[in-house]
């Protein structure tokens, strides 16, 4: 993670202005699943703004994270209609099979598992995302075999 | 410059077009409290609501922070009525929620006849200690010192000044402008042996060629030299001194 070159590569395609820093945030966001410390480095040395400011913008953004996150991602709604689905059961499940906390990565670095609080879809609850595939009125009993399913393991 | 007459609590001035009410106030000796705003700092003020007043223009009547409300022709301002104080008791209360180790909001909030608070106090969680999240300190940094140490992070009721990483500062220069700025004292700064701590990170300290006083920070010298080319023996001696 200390190549600088792998940064300058996205950094690049932006123009030099304030505007494409949150732009250029969100490809790193995208590339290495989290926003490097050296990256935030990088990003103020090459667009000279300061790292104050970059690392501001970072800890602003729900999009954007600091920490690594898993390859997969899976977000388990608990809006209201979820919660009263059973959106409790499907996070309790989830934790225990993965061995993870909510909002936290698996340690193998596969799977990030974030509660969020409706996905406006609420007419399927409960919902689970998995990588942004959304899984309508699942079950705590089935969920493990979706997120199989789909990522394929 | 262009003049206007202002009224504030009834008694009226001539003021400078767009200035701010809370400056105009306070040269003509009627007092607003406030927190967050410093006159020297342009970026400052508007966010710790401590200074809302009545801004009565064009036969409305708004509540406005005076702290960045300018004067206007035909602007009458009440500083002291019911609503006013109400909303201010109200500001301070949560304040003091927040911040209950902060005596600079007791001592505002006890000039209110405030003395309990009706919310959950802030227990500590998030490590803001008198901190009201008001951006003074951050301001100053960028603004006058030009240096961006320091930012606000996060968001919402975690938002809290630091430097990146709440890592000791590559870039800080211990000048410790932020803890001076600081309207409740929320930031700790260390002077000991020489050394001054703040921030989590140590700066050795010059010492005056004549009363031995450490007095300044060599890093703080080394960005005045960087920034205005004085000559750095003008430092070896202290302000008293020279």
């Amino acid at each position: 993670m200390t190549d600088v070159a792998q940064f300058d590569r996205i950094i690049e395609r932006y123009e030099k202005t304030e505007e494409s820093l949150l732009a250029i945030l969100q490809d790193f966001q995208r590339e290495f699943h989290y926003v490097p410390e050296e990256g935030i480095r990088r990003l103020s040395e090459v667009m000279e703004v300061p790292e104050s400011k970059i690392y501001a913008m970072g800890t602003f953004y729900k999009a954007l994270s600091l920490t690594p996150r898993g390859r997969h991602t899976i977000k388990v709604c608990t809006g209201t209609a979820c919660h009263l689905k059973g959106a409790p059961l499907i996070l309790e499940t989830l934790e225990r099979e993965l061995k993870v906390k909510r909002n936290g990565t698996t340690e193998d670095g596969e799977f990030t598992l974030e509660c969020v609080n409706c996905v406006g879809a609420c007419a399927m609850a409960p919902v689970t995302l998995v990588d942004e595939v959304y899984h309508g009125q699942t079950r705590a009993s089935k969920v493990m075999d979706i997120v199989k399913k789909q990522v394929g393991s | 410059m262009e003049k206007v007459n202002v009224t504030i609590d009834g008694r009226t001035f001539e003021a400078v077009k767009d200035k701010c009410v809370l400056e105009v106030a306070h040269e003509n000796g009627i007092y607003i409290p406030s927190l967050c705003y410093n006159s020297e700092v342009t970026s400052s003020g508007g966010s710790c609501r401590v200074c809302l007043v009545e801004a009565h223009q064009g036969g409305r009547m708004r509540l406005v922070t005076a702290c960045n409300y300018p004067v206007r022709k035909g602007l009458e301002v009440k500083t002291d009525t019911p609503l006013v104080r109400r909303i201010r008791r109200g500001v301070l209360e949560l304040l003091m929620a927040r911040v209950p180790d902060s005596e600079v909001i007791r001592e505002m909030a006890a000039a209110e006849g405030l003395t309990e608070v009706r919310f959950r106090e802030d227990t500590g969680e998030n490590e803001r200690y008198k901190c009201i999240a008001c951006a003074l300190c951050t301001n100053v940094c960028a603004e006058v010192v030009g240096v961006y140490a320091i930012s606000m992070i996060n968001r919402g009721a975690d938002k809290k000044p630091a430097t990146p990483y709440l890592k000791p500062s590559d870039v800080c220069i211990g000048c410790g402008a932020c803890a001076y700025a600081c309207p409740t004292g929320a930031i700790t700064l260390k002077e000991k042996d020489g050394v001054r701590r703040i921030w989590g990170k140590d700066f050795p300290m010059v010492r005056c060629s004549v009363c031995g006083t450490p007095y300044i920070p060599e890093a703080q010298v080394d960005w005045i030299v960087k920034r205005t080319g004085k000559d750095r023996s003008f430092f070896d001696k202290c302000p008293d001194h020279r």
